[in-house]
């Protein structure tokens, strides 16, 4: 029993990192359809932000934290204005900005490994090692909830849906598409770098970091569906029980369990490619 | 800055001297194993300038040829072409050992010496029978043996092994596998922790169900190390740890700390030693900077290679290969007296009893509690 309930908020805590990725993903391809694989690379700068400001500079856990994700807003925006905006605006087909997008990967990620030293670097728990799980799992409650009431409670929320279900009637109802992409850009950004900002503690900040982030909350969002908030959230849990039950109780060398990700993507996209939860009429 | 001069000096040393001696460096520079290859690279870079300040090799400058191959063996083999191809009489490997391995395909071919100061895969000397490469970095068979050599005295029967999913982490779990049976020793939890994994409590929790009387870390990859320390602290298990030359790496002391009090790791480096303290004097009054182990292995790599060179008093690349195999040299790296060397036409240079097993105490790297294999 103690074994499975250390495990359960060890799951919990992981699952609680690949949703935060995955809504990521969601709140730029639920108003715009781009599927943006730079998100592991916006959680690897965040995780780097902190260990500038947390280890280095030795700040406030929530000043430092607040000052990360400001930086990320930015990051999320900049990046829709050059690599996506001019892109939309020429009526390119929708694989034009994924692929400079994947630009945008490839430069974040040299950008880093220049500036910082090879190793992976310490960024400091907010509060003892034992906790930091539970705090994984409080701040991305809130951050669910809160996106959760921003979409089904608010205006602006109901126009990201507009835009999400006809972009072409919405803009027709004066809804600002490009407002709502550059919006939808610096929130994916600020949601994937608090993934990467809070389970870097843990894993560390290094500079390859992002790539299995991105695919964990690529699978995740698979599972979990493009419609729903808590779509994202459900599959984040879904795919990190999944792993770590394997690891731990299935009769199979450890290093198999690391294909239960793939497994998963491939059964969703055969058999339930619009994840467990549709989007709502 | 004084490094960045350095570089400099060379770059200029090889545009400045025609007759220049040209040495390849195949490193890794954004991949996996940049961790440790930039530091190796940095020591070749700086034994390289402490050769040419000294007059050079038969009277002519080295010029180094750096690239970049990203730790991926199918660039590799397509650099090492490029290398011969610009005239270079030796390659230097200090990336991943499957990419030098790829790299023995060409070397072997165009009959070009290869060597690397660094790789621990044992297969490097063996898949390949290519007379013109070789191996001073500690085999993992040997870092195994040095480690059992030291955990003896406890008796241990029942011991568990974790590593995770890089091919080097795979090739020195497969190498304490072979040893630890080989001595006896039941392996009770065998685990993998894979790459970009965010927990290493499954794992964790699997080995401590098995109730093992230690625990072997043959793991490379610094964060998923990293995981398996917080998930050892967090789930309060007291088994010791014994690790490989990973353990090593310095970048431990800050990126685990708190986590690594008591665990003993065996090392190649023992700082005691003396040409190790003037290597630490030299660099540092070079380049402003300490160095660490690793800058030892290219320090000690590019001077075995001059060494060889000088001895075979030419650049022919058969008079080198010849010179090489009879090498006998005392570097950085190594237990007090240790000498690289390749007897009975063997090609993996370093000391089976080279090794020394040091401790961690608190955070730092501490005294060397054991010497060679017996």
């Amino acid at each position: 029993m103690r074994d499975f309930l250390e495990l359960a908020v060890s799951a919990t805590a992981s699952g609680c990192v690949y949703g935060l990725i995955a809504l990521a993903y969601l709140l730029m391809i639920r108003p715009t359809g781009i599927i943006n694989f730079a998100v592991g690379e916006w959680a690897m700068v965040a995780a780097f932000g902190g260990y500038v400001f947390l280890t280095k500079y030795e700040l406030h856990y929530l000043l430092g934290m607040g000052i990360v994700l400001a930086f990320m807003l930015v990051v999320g925006w900049v990046s829709e204005r050059i690599a996506v905006r001019p892109l939309v605006e020429k009526g390119t087909a929708i694989l034009a900005p994924i692929l400079a997008l994947l630009g945008v990967l490839v430069i974040t990620r040299e950008i880093i490994s220049i500036s910082f030293p090879p190793d992976p670097l310490p960024v400091p728990y907010p509060f003892e090692l034992q906790h930091q799980k539970y705090f994984i799992i409080g701040v991305t409650a809130v951050v669910f909830l809160g996106f959760w009431a921003f979409f089904e409670k608010t205006l602006w929320g109901k126009s990201f849906e507009a835009v999400a279900l006809n972009r072409r009637a919405a803009a027709l109802m004066g809804i600002n598409l490009s407002r709502v992409t550059a919006f939808s850009f610096a929130g994916g950004a600020a949601v994937a770098g608090l993934g990467g900002l809070l389970v870097s503690p843990n894993i560390s900040a290094h500079y390859l970091m992002g790539v299995p982030l991105a695919i964990q909350g690529f699978t995740a969002l698979v599972i979990g569906g493009v419609g729903r908030v808590e779509g994202a959230l459900i599959g984040g849990l879904l795919l990190a029980f999944a792993e770590q039950l394997t690891i731990r109780y299935a009769p199979i060398p450890s290093g198999f369990a690391q294909g239960v990700p793939l497994l998963f993507l491939m059964i969703f996209l055969i058999v339930r490619p619009t994840g467990l939860l549709r989007a709502r009429a | 800055m004084r490094f960045l001069g350095l570089v400099a000096c060379l770059l200029f040393a090889g545009s400045a001297f025609s007759q220049t001696i040209k040495i390849g460096v195949i490193t890794d520079r954004v991949g996996v194993s940049k961790p440790y290859s930039e530091p190796a690279t940095e020591g070749v870079i700086f034994g390289a300038s402490e050769i040419n300040r000294r007059g050079g090799v038969l009277g002519r400058n080295i010029e180094l040829l750096i690239e970049d191959d990203q730790s991926r063996p199918d660039i590799s083999a397509a650099l090492a072409r490029k290398l011969v191809d610009q005239g270079a009489v030796f390659i230097l490997s200090v990336s991943l050992s499957p990419a030098t391995q790829q790299q023995q395909t060409v070397t072997m071919e165009a009959k070009t010496p290869q060597m690397t100061p660094m790789n621990s895969a044992d297969y490097l000397t063996t898949q390949l029978q290519n007379p013109y490469f070789w191996q001073t970095g500690p085999l993992g068979s040997t870092q195994i043996a040095t480690l059992l050599a030291h955990a003896r005295s406890k008796n241990f029967r029942r011991v568990a092994l974790i590593t995770d999913n890089s091919e080097l982490g795979q090739a020195i779990a497969k190498a304490f596998r072979g040893t630890l049976e080989k001595a006896g020793i039941q392996i009770v939890a065998d685990e993998v922790v894979a790459r970009g994994a965010t927990t290493a409590t499954p794992q964790m929790q699997k080995i401590r169900a098995a109730n093992p009387e230690a625990m072997f870390l043959a793991g490379v990859l610094t964060a998923e190390n990293v995981l398996i320390f917080r998930a050892y602290k967090e789930l309060g298990v007291k088994f010791p740890i014994h690790s490989s030359y990973n353990l090593s790496v310095p970048i431990y002391e800050t990126v685990a700390k708190g986590l690594i009090d008591g665990i003993t790791f065996v090392d190649a480096y023992d700082p005691d030693k003396p040409e190790a303290k003037a290597f630490e004097a030299a660099y540092k009054k070079a380049t402003g900077k300490d160095s660490v182990n690793l800058h030892g292995y290219g320090y000690d790599g590019i001077m075995l290679v001059a060494d060889a060179i000088r001895r075979a008093g030419s650049t022919d690349k058969e008079k080198i290969r010849e010179a090489m195999q009879q090498t006998s040299y005392a570097g950085v790296m190594g237990a007090k007296g240790m000498k690289y060397s390749f007897p009975e036409g063997k090609r993996a240079g370093y000391d089976p009893n080279g090794m020394v097993v040091r401790v961690y105490e608190k955070d730092k790297q501490g005294r060397v509690v054991h010497v060679g294999q017996k």
